[in-house]
């Protein structure tokens, strides 16, 4: 996924031969993240205070929003320009911020699925058990990074 | 029971002020699967940071495992506290002792 140019807030991304399905493989594992895995506080005395159940609502929430919002983006042919060797994808600063958010889930929930072991994805051994995990992880922050570095690379 | 309810209500009120008080940490902590770049760009996003300050707190949580980014009231931290895990990011708020 490379960026091609920057113009008004659109960003225009050129996608390899089969990255488009890639992308949306990655994006389709979302939310991956297990609910009620995130803790206000340490301390129970500030989670009874600030009520825990207020941000599992809002996570939740938003884990329903982003689905529709994943589903919309991925059925959106408007938005993919297939040429004959590559696809051309337009996005805007706020959706790469949103995909950054739900690539990040993916990534982050997959190594909480594998255990949240110490090891890096790349350092882990692959058996019949873990290789989606491992995969899941590799593919969201490959994308994460290709986004990271256009928001760098911004004029 | 007029004795009590006076100390009742001092104590609401007491309690009430403190939550007020910018006496609340969000606090950043380690984990080995987020990117640091990502990391940087979450904090520049919530906090409105430039990228300097954003990268040293960034390198604070790589190093040292957690970072104190910012200090502030109940409500606010816990405003905070939900931005960074909707970008899933372990972090948590904290009484200042």
């Amino acid at each position: 996924m490379r960026l091609l140019r920057v113009e008004n807030d659109k960003y225009v991304f050129r996608l390899g031969k089969g990255e488009r399905e890639l992308l949306a493989i990655a994006l389709s594992l979302y939310p991956a993240i297990p609910a009620a895995h995130q803790v206000i506080s340490k301390s129970q005395a500030i989670a009874n205070k600030t009520n825990q159940h207020l941000l599992d609502e809002a996570l939740a929430e938003q884990r329903r929003e982003n689905k529709k919002r994943v589903a919309a983006f991925l059925a959106d042919a408007k938005r993919f320009h297939e040429t004959e060797t590559s696809t051309r994808v337009t996005l805007t600063g706020a959706e790469i911020e949103w995909l950054l958010q739900v690539l990040n889930d993916v990534h982050v929930g997959s190594w909480i699925l594998l255990g949240s072991p110490d090891e890096s994805s790349s350092e882990l051994i692959p058996t019949d058990k873990n290789v989606q995990f491992i995969d899941a992880m590799e593919l969201a922050r490959w994308f994460q990074s290709d986004l990271l570095r256009a928001f760098s690379e911004k004029p | 029971m007029p004795e009590v309810m006076p100390d009742l209500e001092r104590e609401e009120k007491t309690d009430s002020k403190s939550e007020q008080e910018p006496g609340y940490l969000v606090i950043c902590w380690n984990d080995p699967v987020n990117l640091m770049d990502y990391v940087t760009h979450v904090f520049q996003s919530v906090f409105a940071w430039q990228k300097q300050k954003a990268e040293f707190h960034m390198l604070q949580v790589h190093n040292q495992g957690k970072s104190v980014l910012i200090r502030e009231s109940l409500e606010k931290a816990e405003h905070y506290v939900h931005q960074l895990q909707k970008y899933s990011l372990h972090a948590t708020m904290e009484r200042d002792e």
